[in-house]
């Protein structure tokens, strides 16, 4: 009996241990952020605890996982109020039934592609805090101090640095995401929009006339070795950094890389060929609110006042340097020619389609592209296939 | 003393219980909560009943198998008949009162300020002003016009007024109230300055269990996991249903997936069939060579050809990547050097294949040679001898004496490697990730992809977002395959049955 009592009195006891566990905590903020964005937020929740006595905890998640991880941790009423985000997160996150709309104080203080890339159904869904674009990153020992202003330009000195073994171009191959400027610069598109703005899923316009002239312009730069081909972002880095091309096609996250070589370069936005902008896809990165969030007024209330002021803006560019969505803190960041060049190339810039469809896209058409490369297959038929083959998966899928 | 540590250990295993069983009640996962109770139950009866004795050790097993194994099994059929993925994660409850917490605000009507105060007995009151100063006073729900003077005013004078610092702090309160302002209309707070009008979107019967569209009358009955109208529109999110066997039909009726099934399914049981026999001959080879005692250095040696094994797969895969690669790898490097020439290893689907069987070995042999040097010690030294008296070649030692008493022990191995291998997503995915892509597939299947690669394209790359329904239908699918794959793996290699008879 004696051994019973013992067993009975550890069960008391764990049950006052185990306790706490159901509490919940109310009138308290919790975010997930990035490790780029935490030290920023975790001083911006010293203000807000000074200034309204509520305690703000920041939760440091890899970037990459906070979608995921609030779609399990949401529903069960144990997630965050507060994400930090990637617009093409948008469709899932929507459909999902776990992201909530914000009621944006004053919107004229953000870039108006920055609010629009956070919007689902005519909702603002989040507060964008930075925008970003692929452009050129060319040598101006190679490609003069101005660098390159059109295809046509480009093709010329691709034909006399042949000669020197050398490229006029390189980018990440084969990789979707820096080729669609190929594709849009004569009017191939992704999903075509409604009078209403909302993308059609079953309207891919990536084979139309204009998608496949662009994309034959691509293996062309191949075809004439003005462009390398098959390289992967790595070969692409190092040609350009020991100067054997003359620009590369990428993002702002090649900055770092470019500047540690020495090399002497400029950022523009795509070239044009026959007169028309390559457009790229445009990023946005922002704060979103948790729709199983219990504490919603309160998030709006952080993120209007406290999140979207300069200052905070500013600390979040000097963490992690990206063109600002928030017009505010932008005339000093774009002092920056690097950040000016971005923008300009984000103006030109197609919000990266947030529906869930574009899942089905990204393969097909990366598998397009790499039988270009690897001349297995001529653009137009590569193109069309896929195309097909998009709209079938996605109609299999219940569209 | 042996009575106060199962004391101890049982208290401590009772505690992780009501840990787990209080968390589990406050997510709500009664199914599991109930499951763990009756886990929880037996665990104690059999300490405490001298009869469970036996079966105490039998315990931890049992359970871990139906943690691990059995549970897993039974969740995955669970999932292959529900919608669960993109856009149906959440369930039926969540979505009704996410939907009926849903107010449009009307746009054309400016802010109402407010102050609020609070009433110890009463609890909180609102003064609200609108855009043209008239006044109102908001208490539980009901909204009164008040003209300068009114006896409420003097009432609210009264109470405590909440400062903005005590707005913010009560917030989650605030946010809760909604006042009637007209037929449709709620009052309710717009952020922490203002109030605004709000009209509730859908309201839910829970009786006929169906959703009314307030302003426009449309009732939306529940389809599929949808709350659909008449007309075929479906309001997100959707929930989690069952939807029957629709997954398998999806995955049977679609030519999309039984179009390539048979190639794909072709080169898995190559890709597992050249896997389970390059590792095998080589690490056979190497056990043989490293079982003779006169060899030296035998230990150094062995300790090396493990390493392989040591390295992480994912590592050893990104490595072997870079080395593959057409341009600048090491291999094509050297081969341009020696012969002139090179070799499309990732672009061309024959080379893409040689470089996986490749790579596979690289990984795989070493497990092969440490089981074949464990099974070659187990042969009888004797045997050898009088095959030697009867004057065998080495050859004919080999094919009637090594090779049958080895396959005793190593057959049911090669069994279980070949299902490995069968459904070896990492390898496949790290190096070509099912590429190099089929050229004019009507398919998203690439010339590499085996069934589970194949599989993971379908249920994360699907048009929807990720399809957990559809990827847990072709899960329980491939498992049967290889279930019987193997059931006849045992039967012909006669495996078991040899097994059995040597012990």
């Amino acid at each position: 009996m004696k051994r019973l009592s013992t067993v009975f009195f550890v069960l008391v006891l764990a049950l006052l241990v185990s306790l706490p566990v159901m509490a919940s905590v109310p009138g308290e903020l919790l975010i997930w952020s990035d490790g780029e964005r935490a030290p920023v937020l975790r001083e911006v929740a010293k203000q807000f605890v000074i200034e309204y006595g509520v305690t703000v905890r920041i939760q440091e998640l890899p970037f990459g996982d906070i979608r995921d991880n609030l779609a399990i941790v949401a529903p069960t009423g144990e997630g965050p109020d507060i994400i930090v985000g990637a617009h093409d997160w948008l469709g899932q996150l929507v459909t999902d039934g776990l992201i909530e709309p914000i009621d944006i104080a004053d919107e004229s203080q953000f870039l108006a592609s920055g609010l629009e890339a956070f919007t689902w159904g005519g909702q603002r869904y989040g507060i964008p805090y930075a925008i970003e674009a692929i452009g050129l990153i060319y040598n101006k020992d190679l490609a003069g101090e101005d660098g390159l202003a059109t295809f046509e330009e480009m093709i010329e000195l691709g034909k006399e640095l042949k000669g020197e073994g050398k490229y006029a171009l390189v980018m990440p191959q084969p990789d979707p995401y820096h080729t669609f400027p190929f594709f849009s610069i004569l009017g191939g598109y992704v999903f075509g929009m409604d009078a209403e703005g909302v993308l059609d899923a079953l309207d891919v316009g990536l084979a139309n006339d204009g998608g496949v002239e662009g994309f034959e312009l691509f293996k062309y730069l191949m075809d004439e070795g003005i462009m390398g081909r098959a390289t992967p972002y790595d070969t692409m880095m190092s040609l350009f950094q020991s100067g054997e091309a003359a620009a590369m096609l990428t993002g702002p996250w090649a900055f770092g890389d470019v500047r540690s070589a020495g090399v002497n370069y400029g950022f523009q936005q795509i070239p044009s060929y026959k007169g028309q902008y390559g457009r790229p896809f445009l990023g946005a990165q922002g704060f979103m609110v948790s729709a199983f969030s219990e504490n919603k007024m309160l998030a709006n209330l952080f993120l209007n006042d406290f999140v979207a002021t300069k200052e905070t803006m500013l600390a979040i560019f000097e963490g992690d340097p990206r063109p600002t969505a928030f017009l505010p803190a932008a005339d000093i960041i774009n002092e920056d020619p690097d950040m000016r060049g971005v923008m300009e190339s984000a103006a030109e810039g197609i919000p990266m389609p947030a529906i869930p469809a574009m899942n089905a896209v990204w393969t097909a058409w990366s598998d397009a592209i790499e039988l270009v490369i690897n001349e297995q297959s001529e653009p137009r038929p590569a193109i069309e296939n896929a195309v097909q083959l998009i709209i079938q998966t996605i109609k299999d899928s219940g569209y | 003393m042996g009575k106060i540590i199962k004391g101890v250990i049982l208290g401590i295993v009772n505690v992780v219980f009501i840990w787990i069983a209080l968390y589990l009640l406050s997510a709500e996962a009664y199914l599991v909560f109930v499951l763990l109770l009756l886990g929880a139950l037996l665990t104690n009866l059999l300490f405490i009943v001298p009869k469970g004795y036996p079966y105490r050790y039998l315990l931890p097993a049992a359970f871990f198998m139906i943690l691990l194994v059995v549970y897993p099994i039974i969740y995955t059929v669970y999932i292959s008949v529900t919608n669960y993925g993109t856009g149906n994660i959440l369930n039926k409850e969540q979505v009704i009162a996410q939907l009926e917490e849903r107010y449009v605000r009307d746009t054309g009507s400016p802010d109402f300020s407010f102050s609020a105060y609070r009433d110890p007995q009463s609890g909180l009151w609102f003064l609200f002003t609108d855009s043209e100063g008239r006044q109102m006073v908001g208490h539980s729900g009901e909204l009164t016009f008040v003209e300068q003077g009114d006896p409420l005013l003097g009432q609210l004078a009264g109470y405590t007024e909440l400062t903005r610092v005590d707005v913010a702090q009560s917030l989650q309160e605030l946010q809760a109230q909604s006042f009637s302002y007209d037929e449709s209309r709620e009052l309710r707070m717009r952020n922490i300055n203002a109030f605004n009008l709000y009209e509730q979107q859908y309201s839910y019967d829970r009786e006929k269990d169906v959703l009314l569209e307030v302003q426009t009358g449309t009732l939306y009955t529940q389809e599929n996991g949808y709350f659909q109208a008449p007309d075929g529109t479906r309001l997100t999110p959707g929930f989690r249903a069952v939807i029957g066997f629709d997954n398998f039909r999806r995955l049977f009726g679609n030519p999309q997936v039984t179009g390539p099934f048979a190639r794909v399914f072709g080169w898995t049981v190559q890709w597992a069939l050249l896997s389970v026999a390059t590792t095998f001959v080589v690490g056979l080879f190497l056990a043989i060579l490293l079982n003779d005692p006169y060899l030296r250095l035998r230990k150094l040696y062995r300790s090396l050809l493990i390493l392989p094994y040591a390295i992480p797969a994912f590592i050893s895969a990104l490595i072997w990547r870079g080395l593959f690669n057409t341009e600048l790898g090491v291999i094509n490097q050297i081969l341009q050097a020696t012969i002139g020439s090179s070799v499309r290893w990732l672009q061309d689907p024959l080379w893409a294949k040689v470089a996986l069987v490749i790579l596979n070995l690289w990984l795989g042999f070493p497990y092969m040679m440490i089981i074949c040097l464990g099974a070659l010690q187990s042969i009888n030294a004797e045997m050898y001898e009088a095959a030697l008296v009867d004057g065998a070649t080495t050859w004919q030692q080999f094919c009637h004496i090594t090779m049958p008493l080895l396959m005793v022990s190593v057959a049911p191995l090669l069994v279980s490697s070949f299902s490995f291998n069968f459904n070896n997503f990492s390898v496949i995915y790290l190096l070509t990730a099912g590429r190099p892509p089929i050229v004019g597939a009507q398919t998203p299947a690439g010339h590499t992809d085996i069934l589970i690669s194949y599989t993971y394209r379908l249920a994360f790359e699907s048009g929807r977002g990720t399809d957990y329904g559809l990827a847990s239908a072709v899960t329980l699918v491939i498992f049967l395959i290889t279930g019987v794959i193997t059931f006849f793996n045992f039967r012909f290699t006669g495996a078991l049955e040899d097994v059995s008879k040597n012990v």
